[in-house]
């Protein structure tokens, strides 16, 4: 069950871990999870968060894990000034629901989206492009040097970019 | 959470009997031999999980663990796509390996699934002097890392960073079948199921 041979220069982001880079971010498998994506076309480079959880009351170990300390912690590592700096975009991938048997695992995803709207709406980060909800896994692999790029392989065959 | 070796051990022959109950069920019903391997458990780290899990597409029968450890945890039949169509060939006589998963499929893959688990089930809980039962089953053709995340963020303790996974091979070399049992215990099922295995070691060790 061990993944494919790993391509090249692609860094693989886990549950709970978040980037900033240069070279290509993928998460493979998403869920319930989201990947964030923030991307700074500027200076041809971003981060990317694969979150797992809403909310992180207070907690501060892993700060990819969480919606909000995950969109601070990218922010600071963007070292991102608004004002000398342009324009931050967010682009969201995942927040599926996987099964229709088992009633506590449903809601996950769809709060996951929720609370990540919400974040960016009050950061004033627009949305410029997002594959979520479903019942689909979703493995994306994003492009900070290629205009932010997000090329999306899902559960059920299909590709899609955004 | 952390296991100690001899922890580990207990696991492993506890998944141990489960899975060789498991694998005489699929032999019955395919008449074939099946070759299974030492259960691995492994502890990982939430950001490691890709590196045991993939997203290669497969078929996946869900059950979660009911009875006297209610909620128990999760239970979780896993077949490669090509393998799950092989194997539905094999129980219905069918040759056509060309196709797509069709309703037939996804209802054999169900019944197998339930007929593995219970022996699983049955197994392990009567060694622990416990009853656990499955649930109905749910099927998903999607991506294992996909899937099992739901479960895991499910069943994650606060806190909580790593996930306990069982895992065991079951193979069939005459038809080309592969297929892995996971198993999910929730965090304080596992303690119980420790806890008992422990019980039943000193037991043992003292006649």
């Amino acid at each position: 069950m061990v993944s494919d041979p790993q391509i090249r220069d692609v860094t693989y982001i886990g549950i709970g871990e978040l980037c900033v880079s240069t070279t290509p971010l993928s998460s493979i498998g998403l869920g319930s999870c989201i990947g964030l994506v923030l991307h700074d076309n500027n200076r041809r480079r971003g981060g990317l968060a694969h979150i797992m959880l809403p909310n992180s009351n207070g907690r501060m170990d892993r700060p990819g894990k969480y919606a909000d300390t995950a969109i601070c912690a990218l922010m600071e590592e963007l070292s991102f000034n608004r004002r000398k700096n342009g324009v931050i975009i967010a682009k969201i991938v995942g927040g599926a629901s996987m099964f229709t048997q088992f009633s506590e695992s449903i809601s996950i995803g769809e709060k996951n989206i929720e609370k990540i709207r919400t974040l960016l709406k009050e950061y004033s980060i627009p949305i410029s492009g997002e594959d979520v909800g479903g019942k689909v896994g979703r493995t994306m692999t994003y492009y900070p040097t290629n205009g932010g790029k997000i090329i999306i392989k899902r559960g059920d065959g299909s590709i899609g970019e955004i | 959470m952390n296991l100690t070796s001899e922890q580990m051990d207990a696991l492993q022959e506890l998944g141990n009997i489960g899975a060789a109950h498991a694998a005489t069920t699929l032999s019955t019903m395919l008449n074939t031999s099946i070759e299974m391997n030492v259960p691995e458990i492994s502890v990982i780290d939430l950001s490691r999980i890709h590196e045991y899990i993939s997203d290669e597409i497969a078929a996946m029968v869900l059950f979660r663990i009911d009875g006297e450890l209610s909620p128990g945890g999760y239970l979780l039949l896993h077949v490669p796509v090509e393998s799950a169509i092989r194997l539905v060939n094999v129980m219905l006589g069918e040759h056509d390996m060309n196709r797509a998963m069709n309703e037939m499929d996804r209802s054999a893959l169900l019944e197998i699934g339930n007929i593995m688990v219970s022996a699983f089930l049955d197994a392990t809980a009567g060694l622990l002097n416990t009853v656990m039962i499955p649930s109905p089953p749910d099927l998903v053709i999607d991506m294992p890392h996909a899937a099992l995340q739901v479960i895991i963020t499910s069943q994650l303790e606060e806190n909580g960073n790593n996930v306990v996974l069982f895992r065991t091979e079951l193979k069939s070399s005459e038809y080309a079948l592969a297929s892995n049992l996971l198993l999910l215990p929730n965090p304080p099922v596992l303690k119980d199921m420790i806890h008992k295995l422990e019980r039943l070691l000193s037991n043992t060790s003292q006649r």
